[in-house]
């Protein structure tokens, strides 16, 4: 182990697991440094689930290991490995109260009653549950529950907190705060952290950096800002967001699809001929001639307007473009630029870029098992 | 005609039915189940409190009741654990026979009790497959109070394993999950986490078993011989005084027995919410 090792809370290398003749996790590698906050985002089946169990010990992988602040536990039972786990519907002991709930694992680590309630009391504080201690969890909101749960794992001071799906059982109103609350927290104590979610609104909100899993393959790691707005693949580009996609090729240097060429800003390793595909977000749409535009604006096709909708913050306008295959995208515009330049439907309208990505196309085929998707 | 039959229903708003139905289950339970019971109780006293006493207070209706409440005990006490034992292993593990087990440890209370104490004979008794094998001038096991113990056990081998497993399975895993991330051992999960949440069913099941026991009769006259005053439990004792035509010997027991069923199905009802909550 070298010291530039040492410095990561948790460390999870080419991690593969199968359940039958189902891959469920292949080859997964990524680092969480002390104090930063990690979501893995994926749908169901995309294997998040199995990297938490097996970080915390209650999944064996088939190859692979796992290093907790520079310590292979791989081998170690769930008891050893001192994790915190917050489950998706909190798993607090029914017949325990909240203070009980707490300290279980300092009672259960033969820590002194004095040195427990301490700690106890110092929780309960933190998670401002200082009116509900004696209750029972059956008691206790949602929220309130979450709170002990988070509580009851930071009590023995655990090598890192991962949350199974942990704002799953909430109110959408509640969900919102109270992830702010966690994130807040986490930060303020600092202990590195585990997210697991299907929600690209959480993920974003919630994470340092995002680790995208498809069909059991980490698919692009990043901050939300690098995930977001430098997708790697299509499968990143789509979950998170929206996303519109036109395939194409590379002809000197350019995109190149039907009478369409954009010039590439960014640094690449395209290849002369190569097939792509290009990805824009609805956001990165302008309607009309670019006059005193800051950004570096490309005309991608005259189009069409098929659609305008009012959706509270923004206004979503559906345009079908002017090429020999008709192609429908969706564009969103701020209530600056609706009120000043209202759209009507079977209107003319220039559409052009401000913001692309070019993605390669992977010849291969992915098909995810349809038992894959209940895991 | 639908107007009609509102009108026969409801007599000036008053809803007749409820009433009448109430009325007609009484009706059927009275001959069934209500009067054979109060005729216990009008017998017992027809003749004063004192003599109701004295047949209660006899040496050998004292051992009855007293041989009846021992091996009853016992055997709750195995059962219980046994019960705790197979439901844990029965819900947590899957595996090939599973299933054929589960109906195994259910199927005593679909066996006639005749039956089983018959079987118990044909094992333990002097000519049984095991039985020839002990030592005829040594400890015996039939006609025993151990034959009882032995009768009570299989006649109620699964009713607290019954009450427990729905329990078991219900519970979710991720409490024992969360108990063992937290550094809890099997042993500490199962004390701390598991235990607590059974401590409902457990009693239920212990004074399900315990009743029934207590109640025992068509294994137990068989493998215990019916000796009085060394192996005759309170049922025996009923149907020998009755036998030999002490009717108030018999009823003064029997109503012991009534009370004591009564007794234990109240607290079934109504202390295992409670337990439960706690």
């Amino acid at each position: 182990m070298t010291n530039s090792d040492d410095k990561f809370a948790a460390r999870v290398l080419n991690i593969s697991k199968k359940f039958g003749e189902t891959t469920v996790l292949d080859n997964v590698t990524f680092n969480v440094s002390e104090g930063e906050i990690i979501v893995l985002l994926g749908a169901s089946g995309s294997g998040k689930t199995t990297i938490l169990r097996i970080l915390a010990g209650l999944e064996a992988p088939d190859s692979g290991s796992i290093i907790l602040h520079g310590k292979d536990v791989t081998n170690l039972p769930a008891r050893m490995r001192g994790t915190g786990v917050i489950f998706q519907a909190y798993a607090l002991f029914p017949k325990m109260n909240v203070e009980e709930n707490i300290g279980y694992g300092l009672r259960l680590r033969k820590t002194a009653k004095s040195e427990i309630k301490k700690a106890v009391d110092r929780l309960i504080e933190m998670v401002d549950l200082q009116a509900h201690r004696k209750k029972r969890p059956s008691q206790l909101s949602g929220g309130q529950q979450q709170r002990v749960a988070i509580a009851r794992a930071l009590a023995y001071e655990p090598e890192v907190l991962l949350f199974d799906e942990p704002f799953g059982a909430l109110d959408a109103q509640i969900r919102t705060t109270l992830r702010r609350e966690i994130r807040a927290l986490l930060k303020k104590i600092n202990v590195p952290s585990i997210f697991i979610t299907h929600d690209q609104e959480e993920a974003l909100e919630l994470g340092d950096r995002i680790a995208v899993l498809n069909a059991g393959r980490l698919e692009q790691i990043g901050t939300p800002f690098e995930v977001y707005n430098k997708p790697e693949t299509e499968h990143v580009a789509t979950f998170l967001g929206s996303a519109n996609l036109l395939p194409g090729i590379i002809k000197d240097g350019k995109f190149t699809s039907n009478d369409i060429s954009l010039e590439i800003d960014e640094e690449n390793d395209l290849k002369e001929g190569q097939k792509v595909k290009l990805v824009f977000r609805p956001e990165d749409v302008f309607l009309r001639k670019p006059e005193n535009l800051t950004q570096h604006y490309q005309k991608l096709a005259d189009g069409e307007v098929e659609e305008v909708s009012f959706v509270g913050a923004f206004e979503r306008v559906g345009v079908k473009l002017y090429l020999p295959e008709a192609r429908h995208i969706i564009i969103t515009r701020p209530k600056t630029e609706t009120s000043a330049f209202p759209l009507s439907i079977g209107q003319q309208v220039p559409v052009g870029l401000v913001r692309f990505r070019i993605l390669k196309i992977t010849a291969e085929l992915r098909i995810i098992p349809l038992d894959a998707l209940s895991l | 005609m639908s107007a009609n039959l509102s009108n026969v229903r409801h007599v000036r708003g008053f809803d007749v039915v409820k009433p009448l139905s109430i009325a007609v289950m009484i009706a059927i339970m009275l001959p069934l189940v209500l009067l054979p019971l109060a005729s216990i109780f009008i017998f017992g006293t027809s003749n004063g409190f004192a003599s109701f006493w004295n047949a209660l207070t006899a040496p050998e209706a004292v051992f009855a009741l007293k041989l009846s409440l021992v091996t009853s005990f016992w055997a709750t006490i195995f059962n219980v654990l046994f019960g705790l034992f197979a439901a844990y292993v029965l819900s947590k593990y899957n595996f090939w026979g599973r299933n054929a087990l589960i109906v195994t440890i259910s199927l005593p209370t679909a066996i006639p009790t005749a039956v089983a104490g018959f079987a118990l004979l044909l094992l333990w008794g002097p000519y049984g497959t095991l039985g020839r094998l002990l030592d005829p001038e040594g400890p015996q096991i039939m006609f025993t109070a151990f034959a009882i113990i032995l009768a009570n056990i299989f006649v109620t081998f699964p009713l607290a394993f019954g009450v427990i497993k729905p329990v078991f399975d219900t519970m979710s895993s991720s409490l024992e999950e969360a108990s063992a991330t937290m550094g809890a051992t099997r042993w500490q999960t199962f004390w701390h986490v598991t235990l607590p949440s059974l401590r409902g069913a457990i009693v239920g099941g212990a004074l399900l078993t315990f009743a029934r026991s207590v109640g025992e009769f068509g294994s137990t006259i068989l493998v215990s011989g019916n000796l009085s005053s060394r192996t005759q439990t309170a049922p025996l004792y009923i149907f020998a005084k009755f036998n030999e035509g002490q009717v108030e010997a018999a009823n003064a027991i029997a109503i012991v027995l009534a009370l004591f069923s009564f007794a234990i199905f109240s607290i079934l009802f109504f202390a295992r919410d409670w337990l439960e909550a706690e």
